[in-house]
């Protein structure tokens, strides 16, 4: 088996527990906190076995956007962070002012060790693009918030720009720059 | 040497199913997470005894996929009046039906409501709903709304099919609404 395909399925099993996690945590924690009555349901509908019930319109549609924001935030913040890490690091090779200045925020730990690579960004990306589609599909429907759906579209976004951008770096690895030789 | 063989062989017939699992964690989580989404239902009042205690009429989604009947919904207002909603997709003309709600009158007499369901915009379609094999019209080709007063038995469940019969094809999605209230 090739080691891409064995990293990709390792890269890929956390994100997958997470976003399953969040949507779930999300909709528990939200009816805990505020007291709402829930039942689970195991109907079969199409693809479905298993509902959550709610028994008013807008708690469905408040504990629904709240799960949906949970979730994106799961996938988001370590997406962004992977993204941010690997573009300070890069930075940090060619630019001293760089280190300086994560020295001043204390947060130097971050360029120590380049253990992100441009595969993890990917998957982490991919995930949060799903997450993405899914919430906009739900605010579509008027099952979600639509400034969550508008918050998930910017990130998706950016996060597609950072995965380029350390796409870019990964590849000017392997075959770099001629014209800095010169 | 042999053993090298048979490890790439392995190697070689494991390696599609490997991109399959591969595939299976980005679709699984999705599925899962669709799965998750909560859902309008009354839900059950049982007692210690795990038996439901409540004495009024239900009205829930039956819910499920189809082509032409697209996010079904239900809410009640404060008067206490269901509305139901759908969207009704664009479709070749022929006749469509589905199963859209489930009423039960938990109470110990008769009820009757009075259900009346339109398109926003007139499309030449004939739009009814049929209960116990009896067809009621809803609303005719030219847009003209009908009211129909439904009789439920005491302690019966009822099913209602939502029946669309288009004579034309029709291009554009659909809203539809119909009004659920219970009537002296």
């Amino acid at each position: 088996m090739s080691k891409l395909l064995k990293r990709a399925l390792r890269d890929s099993l956390v994100p997958a527990i997470l976003m399953i996690a969040g949507k779930a945590l999300g909709i528990f924690i939200v009816s805990g906190k505020y007291g709402f009555p829930l039942e689970i349901g195991n109907d079969i509908n199409g693809i479905f076995s298993t509902q959550i019930y709610f028994e008013d319109s807008q708690i469905t549609y408040f504990v629904n956007s709240i799960s949906d924001l949970m979730m994106l935030i799961v996938i988001a913040v370590p997406t962004l962070y992977q993204i941010i890490k690997t573009a300070l690091f890069q930075s940090s090779l060619n630019n001293p002012k760089t280190i300086v200045k994560l020295a001043k925020f204390n947060i130097l730990q971050w360029i120590t060790r380049d253990d992100t690579t441009f595969l993890r960004i990917f998957v982490w990306c991919v995930f949060l693009w799903l997450c993405t589609g899914i919430i906009i599909k739900n605010a579509l429907e008027g099952d979600t918030y639509s400034w969550i759906a508008i918050v998930s579209g910017l990130l998706s976004i950016l996060s597609g720009f950072g995965a380029l951008k350390t796409f870019e770096i990964e590849i000017s690895r392997v075959y770099p720059d001629s014209k800095k030789y010169y | 040497m042999k053993n090298q063989k048979f490890k790439k062989f392995l190697t070689t017939v494991l390696e599609p199913f490997v991109f399959g699992l591969l595939a299976l964690l980005f679709i699984l989580p999705t599925i899962t997470v669709m799965n998750l989404e909560p859902i309008t239902k009354v839900l059950k009042d049982l007692d210690v005894l795990g038996v439901s205690s409540k004495t009024e009429v239900e009205i829930n989604v039956i819910g499920g996929t189809h082509q032409i009947f697209n996010r079904e919904k239900i809410q009640q207002d404060e008067s206490g009046t269901y509305t139901y909603t759908t969207i009704l997709t664009r479709r070749d003309a022929d006749r469509y039906s589905k199963p859209i709600l489930e009423i039960k009158n938990n109470k110990n007499i008769e009820v009757k409501l009075e259900i009346y369901g339109n398109t926003h915009l007139p499309t030449y379609s004939n739009i009814s709903m049929i209960i116990n094999d009896q067809g009621y019209i809803l609303q005719s080709p030219n847009g003209d709304v009908t009211t129909q007063k439904i009789l439920l038995l005491p302690n019966q469940k009822y099913v209602i099919y939502l029946v669309v019969e288009s004579f034309s094809n029709v291009q554009f999605n659909e809203d539809f609404d119909l009004k659920i209230r219970e009537i002296q």
